[in-house]
């Protein structure tokens, strides 16, 4: 039965989807209620999914989780999607080795453009290969490798 | 010096993503190039702070279960929030009922799931994965001999895509126990096991610090397994490692 097939395959990818829903709007609430929209969408769609493994399924699944908290963005905000560079994150005084590098990181992460902040949850966090990343977010594989490249350029910034 | 590669390939190198020609050419480059090996060792502090520092998230049970709520045959497909709450409310009551029978034994899970990540953390680091580095299960499973009081079974899952790496003593909740280190492209998994004791054991996935812990019992043995792979590829693991035991020792329940 579809349902079960469902359950199977989908909702192991339960703690995925939050994640990334958690890390892309910020917040518990909104990330709850994202990923429920989401599994419901993916509910729906889930006759026209051809895949047969839990493995297939996460990209998918992670891609509806994606476009439902992209499209809940636009609704929350009308339109900013990025996030204005930051001046102070990218300065030179801040301190190596700082107790405070924990705070540094969190905070360059949150305050990464989602495109870039949702190539490092998947890669990182989530350990998708490149041509999964590429699937969740709708772009070339090339345009994955350079995303991960500058995002990890900015987070570097925060380190040191 | 010239470099043959740009930076933004040295990150697909380091994510196993390069054509394995490629990389080994990039490995030789890095070799005799200061500039890159510095690149890539900041890369690696980078992975490193990350893994600590961002966490990955469990699913809130009352998300869990509005979801599931989402499968029953016959549910609208559609959530009012009369429902919802109703839901929220349900699922405290049974943590307020269920909360206190089930706080020792969580207790000790806890305790036992800090000692097997502070121990997949631990071996990590450069020089302490494996102190019998073998992909062979006949190598691996005799250099337990002697050094501890069982003998733990042994699979190599090479054509599965999780090949062995080798095996080495670990020291958790009071007693010495084997220590079994399976690959998965870059990633790292470590098994960890004993004999079973008494008492119900109760299987367990977990998520903190980014690692997901696994654990559940057979008939014989206690099984911890840690990883940063992502879920549903260490799923498959434990689901390997399980056939392969049931396969060995028949029980008859």
């Amino acid at each position: 039965m579809e349902r079960e097939r469902f359950e199977a395959i989908v909702l192991p990818h339960l703690d995925g989807a939050y994640t990334l829903a958690r890390y892309l709007t910020r917040n518990d609430a909104d990330a709850q209620d994202i990923v429920q929209d989401a599994s419901l969408r993916a509910l729906k769609y889930f006759a026209g999914f051809r895949g047969a493994t839990a493995l297939e399924a996460r990209a998918w699944f992670l891609a509806i989780v994606r476009n439902t908290a992209y499209t809940w963005r636009q609704r929350q905000r009308g339109a900013a999607l990025v996030t204005e560079f930051n001046e102070d994150l990218h300065s030179d005084d801040v301190t190596a080795h700082d107790p405070a590098a924990a705070v540094d990181l969190h905070r360059a992460l949150a305050e990464l453009p989602l495109e870039f902040r949702e190539v490092i949850v998947l890669r990182e966090l989530e350990g998708l290969s490149y041509q999964e990343i590429s699937e969740v977010t709708a772009v070339p594989v090339g345009t994955v490798m350079s995303r991960l490249f500058r995002a990890r350029k900015r987070l570097q910034e925060a380190l040191i | 010096m010239t470099h043959p590669y740009s930076e933004a390939q040295l990150d697909a190198y380091l994510d196993g993503e390069l054509a394995p020609a490629d990389a080994r050419e990039l490995e030789a480059h890095i070799a005799q190039c200061p500039e890159c090996a510095r690149f890539r060792d900041r890369r690696l502090a980078l992975r490193a702070a990350i893994k600590s520092q961002i966490p990955a998230f469990a699913t809130p049970d009352v998300l869990r279960q509005r979801v599931r709520a989402l499968l029953r045959p016959g549910s609208r497909l559609k959530v009012g929030a009369v429902w919802r709450s109703m839901v929220i409310a349900a699922s405290l009551a049974a943590v307020a009922f269920g909360g206190w029978q089930l706080g020792f034994q969580r207790g000790v899970g806890e305790t036992l799931a800090d000692a097997v990540l502070t121990s997949h953390v631990r071996a990590l680091m450069p020089g302490h994965l494996t102190d019998v580095q073998s992909s062979d299960q006949h190598t691996v499973k005799p250099w337990f001999n002697g050094k501890l009081d069982y003998s733990p079974p042994v699979y190599d899952f090479a054509g599965r895509g999780y090949p062995l790496l080798g095996g080495r003593l670990e020291y958790i909740g009071g007693r010495t126990v084997a220590a079994l280190v399976y690959g998965r492209r870059q990633h790292v998994i470590n098994v960890l096991l004993w004999p079973r004791g008494r008492g119900a054991a109760r299987a367990a996935t977990q998520t903190r610090q980014g690692y997901h812990v696994l654990h559940w019992a057979t008939p014989d043995y206690t099984y911890w397994i840690v990883s940063d792979l992502g879920l549903a590829e260490l799923q498959e693991f434990q689901k390997l490692l399980q056939q392969a035991d049931s396969a060995a020792t028949p029980h008859p329940y």
